[in-house]
């Protein structure tokens, strides 16, 4: 077990605005939660073995603990899968939850490096998943080259990363948008 | 002739262009035309533009959702993130007008606007009520044959439920992929861990050890309750931790048996008399067996 993370709470950490800025993001059914714990219950991270599964994620949502969760890897394990969405009785919906804190995370650049990589390939190529040897791969399959998406229509490219530089990846991209 | 709007994603054209190669040929025996949606993106994937901000994740899917919008074609896609990603940033700019608003300031600067007329299906669902499964058995040229199909829904396809304009009876209990393996002559049982997650995605980038772990927990549950001739996935992601995650397993030698894997899609299009050679030509688990089995049938 790591030590420190959301297994040492210190409440003398508890920041209200944090909660506050959680809730801007997206979280805003946060403090409904009764720790029922249903959500966990059903997480994949929680049956994967990730110690700070989303029940945890949640009560420490609820303590403002800013530090402990910008730090935390697991937010990013998340599968997207909703099932906490499905199941929580007080419709906290804890994946907007997940979703809030990487929001907060990636204001301060706290985010693993293949976060970075999926950005930048969704700007540059239009794909996020842009693998290497997909022409082979693709005649293979009797198919042409190049797929009719954005990386066959550099015009519609463009407009595409015009949209995403009218977007917050802007102010965050820790890379060039040109 | 009906048309549909193909969304590809990334996935599907970039690793396993072969279920791209086999919706194309599904649909055309089920005599739909495809509608190129020329300039299309990933949908966004959720550890991009939704890990953001709503808006920009919203601005990026509506993008793609314009697309159909102009072509007036509703969009399947075979990839469950896509399914996701599409329709909850759908639901969320229905949800949130203000939201939409914005989103239509930003498209407007490259001429653009995002009404919210375009229905996203997945292929389960899209097979199940808008091809139906009478059309569907009546289009097979290999029945088969009794082939023994465990099935795998995934995640994005049945949740957030809200988000979805069509679903499971019970998402936690699926039979839709159930049933359109069986309309085609297989036999699909119910198992105990049919809702489980497969563990590719997020998971699989962060704690890699952990996903397979979890991934192989399944699949053992899979092979003592069902032993079945074949996985059927309802989602592409899915189909790469069965198939190349199942072999990478075998390779660590954490894993004694294997068990073939294809998207429904590759399914149905064999089925529908497609060469098994191009529809199955990524897969890393052989498929021999299967194809023997269901060319036995008829």
């Amino acid at each position: 077990m790591e030590e420190g993370g959301v297994n040492v709470i210190d409440l003398t950490q508890a920041d209200e605005s944090f909660v506050k800025e959680l809730e801007a993001l997206g979280a805003d059914e946060l403090r409904e939660c009764i720790q029922c714990g249903k959500c966990g219950a059903t997480c994949p991270m929680a049956l994967a073995g990730l110690e700070f599964f989303i029940k945890r994620i949640v009560h420490a949502a609820n303590l403002g603990l800013r530090d402990i969760l910008l730090e935390d890897s697991s937010v990013w394990g998340c599968q997207s899968c909703n099932r906490c969405v499905e199941i929580c009785p007080m419709d906290v919906k804890p994946y907007e939850l997940i979703q809030a804190i990487r929001r907060a995370a990636m204001k301060v650049e706290s985010c693993p490096a293949n976060t970075y990589e999926g950005l930048r390939n969704l700007y540059r190529f239009g794909h996020a998943v842009y693998p290497k040897g997909y022409e082979e791969r693709r005649k293979k399959a009797g198919l042409p080259e190049k797929p009719p998406t954005a990386i066959s229509y550099d015009e519609l490219r463009k407009k595409y990363q015009e949209i995403l530089r009218n977007t917050i990846l802007e102010e965050i991209a820790p890379f060039p948008l040109d | 002739m009906k048309k549909i709007g193909f969304f590809l994603g990334c996935n599907i054209p970039f690793n396993r262009p072969d279920v791209e190669y086999s919706a194309r040929y599904l649909l055309n025996e089920l005599g739909y035309e495809i509608v190129e949606l020329e300039g299309a993106t990933c949908c966004p994937a959720f550890g991009t533009m939704p890990s953001l901000d709503l808006v920009g994740w919203a601005a990026a899917s509506a993008w793609n959702l314009t697309i159909a919008e102009e072509k007036g074609v509703d969009i399947v896609t075979g990839c469950g993130s896509c399914y996701g990603s599409l329709n909850e940033a759908r639901h969320h700019m229905e949800k949130h007008p203000e939201v939409k608003e914005q989103v239509n300031k930003i498209l407007s600067k490259v001429g653009k606007e995002y009404k919210g007329t375009v229905k996203v299906w997945n292929f389960i669902n899209f097979l199940y009520e808008d091809v139906g499964l009478e059309k569907l058995k009546s289009k097979i040229k290999h029945n088969l044959n009794g082939l023994k199909c465990a099935v795998q829904t995934g995640c994005h396809n049945l949740w957030p439920s809200k988000a979805y304009p069509t679903n499971e009876d019970n998402t936690f209990f699926p039979t839709r992929l159930r049933e359109i393996c069986e309309a085609m002559g297989g036999v699909a049982p119910h198992y105990s861990t049919i809702t489980d997650c497969c563990g590719m995605g997020a998971l699989r980038s962060t704690a890699s050890e952990k996903s397979l772990n979890l991934f192989k927990k399944k699949l053992d549950v899979i092979k003592e309750e069902i032993d079945p001739d074949i996985t059927v996935m309802g989602c592409s992601s899915c189909l790469l931790q069965f198939d190349a995650g199942q072999a990478l397993l075998v390779e660590q030698k954490k894993l004694n048996y294997k068990i073939p894997a294809l998207h429904i899609v590759q399914l149905a299009a064999i089925a529908m008399g497609a060469d098994p050679e191009k529809a199955t030509v990524l897969a890393s688990i052989p498929l021999n067996g299967v194809i023997t089995k269901i060319k036995g049938g008829n």
